[in-house]
């Protein structure tokens, strides 16, 4: 936003009527279409955006951080709490980019730590508890939680901390090191590029 | 008939009012830190908190949860000292859990419920003092609090009531005029639609007074409504302005 927008603050109460939703004006976060008007939905300020297709971007900004749920297909992070045979308990921490007010519950099934050699995956060679990983949420799964996959390269174990306490360091696609006691230990590590978690390989759900 | 002491011979209401007179009202926003969302709520002397939680996970028993859209838990109580006599339980009886109903339901209607599917959305209101038109006071309060929090709702919902004297639509009913024995019809809109998405009335009267009783009540709802988003834009621009100078 430039200083000349953001000079004349506009102020909109949920339901008033913003602009007309036409080719040119769209609405983002904070508005609705209603009987093709781009209506408001939060009591916040109006936030006007060019983009690069000449389109204008409605939006409407509140004070408070906007509150999201995961939905499938997203990557999330989350932080191991519970460990078994058969799955990994986990705290979705944030959203794609966006930190969550609270937690929400995720579980990793066996079957979905990696993609080859399902069979032969133990849980206690891939993920300890306190761990935090990049996962995409394959479905909201029963009431209870969210089912969650680490089954593509860019996921796994981002951050984990050796036996010692101190954060370790990956050594290839199973093993991170502990760069004190030079302790290897097992992970499913995940190949972090920078800022490329491409959505186009999403799984199929 | 006590009706005759409601509406003066100069056409004021018990209390003063004019019949198309609302209350005084005074809210404010924000007043608990650890709720997402809190409003308190003075219309004339019936006084209202409420505090909004979430959307969170669902919490308690997990077949609530609805998994295209979030599920809205309300509870209304009102405190022990709100009334003339001494109330033994604030919440949990018939008439609070069937309020508590109602304004699950009023909210569902206007929250945006559809943006958080498997989630929970929590709506506390607590009566300090009652004095007429609870119900009104309550919504209006917990939809202060919902902006407050930044839930996005469809639009802003207010309520009011309305009564009829005399053949003369009164707005605004406080505990008097209602314990006087005229009938009650109590309305929440969405103001910028004009849905009605809530209304009740507690005694018969004739389906030609309907008309009139209900326009009033819709105008007394838009006149709130007007208040309440000055309070809002009020309470914005205070916030913006503080934001700036830190």
């Amino acid at each position: 936003m430039t200083n000349k927008e953001s000079d004349k603050c506009l102020i909109c109460t949920p339901g008033q009527r913003i602009c007309l939703s036409d080719n040119q004006y769209i609405g983002g976060a904070g508005t609705y279409t209603r009987q093709g008007y781009i209506t408001s939905c939060l009591a916040g300020v109006v936030k006007v955006t060019s983009q690069h297709d000449k389109r204008i971007l409605i939006e409407v900004r509140s004070g408070k951080e906007q509150t999201v749920v995961p939905s499938a297909g997203d990557v999330v992070t989350a932080r191991v709490t519970q460990i078994n045979p058969r799955w990994a308990r986990c705290a979705i921490l944030c959203v794609k980019d966006i930190v969550l007010a609270e937690p929400f519950r995720g579980q990793l099934r066996k079957e979905d730590v990696r993609a080859t050699e399902k069979d032969r995956v133990e849980m206690y060679k891939c993920f300890r508890p306190n761990d935090i990983i990049l996962a995409r949420v394959l479905s909201l799964g029963d009431a209870h939680s969210y089912v969650l996959s680490t089954a593509e390269n860019e996921l796994g174990v981002v951050i984990a901390y050796s036996e010692e306490g101190t954060p370790m360091v990956p050594v290839g696609w199973q093993e991170m090191q502990c760069p004190k006691t030079y302790v290897k230990e097992l992970r499913k590590v995940a190949k972090v590029l920078p800022e490329t978690i491409s959505n186009e390989n999403a799984t199929g759900v | 008939m006590s009706g005759n002491e409601l509406l003066s011979d100069q056409g004021l209401r018990i209390d003063g009012r004019k019949p198309n007179e609302l209350r005084r009202i005074r809210c404010s926003l924000g007043i608990f830190s650890q709720a997402d969302g809190s409003a308190y709520l003075e219309q004339g002397n019936t006084k209202v908190l409420a505090a909004v939680y979430g959307p969170h996970e669902i919490r308690g028993s997990k077949s609530k949860a609805l998994h295209d859209k979030a599920f809205v838990n309300c509870q209304y109580s009102t405190a022990t000292f709100s009334m003339g006599e001494r109330k033994r339980r604030p919440r949990g009886d018939r008439k609070s859990t069937e309020m508590s109903t109602h304004l699950e339901e009023t909210f569902a209607a206007a929250i945006r419920t559809e943006l958080y599917p498997r989630s929970q959305i929590d709506i506390f209101v607590e009566v300090l003092q009652a004095d007429g038109g609870n119900y009104t006071a309550c919504v209006n309060a917990a939809m202060m609090a919902l902006v407050d929090a930044g839930v996005p709702l469809k639009d802003t919902v207010v309520s009011c009531t309305a009564s009829l004297v005399k053949d003369v639509p009164l707005v605004d009913v406080n505990h008097v005029e209602r314990s006087g024995g005229s009938p009650e019809l109590v309305v929440s809109i969405l103001p910028h639609s004009g849905e009605i998405v809530y209304m009740s009335l507690t005694q018969r009267f004739h389906i030609d007074h309907l008309s009139k009783v209900l326009d009033t009540a819709i105008k007394g709802c838009k006149d709130i409504g007007a208040i309440l988003n000055e309070i809002m834009k009020g309470h914005l621009t205070k916030l913006d302005t503080s934001l700036q100078a830190s």
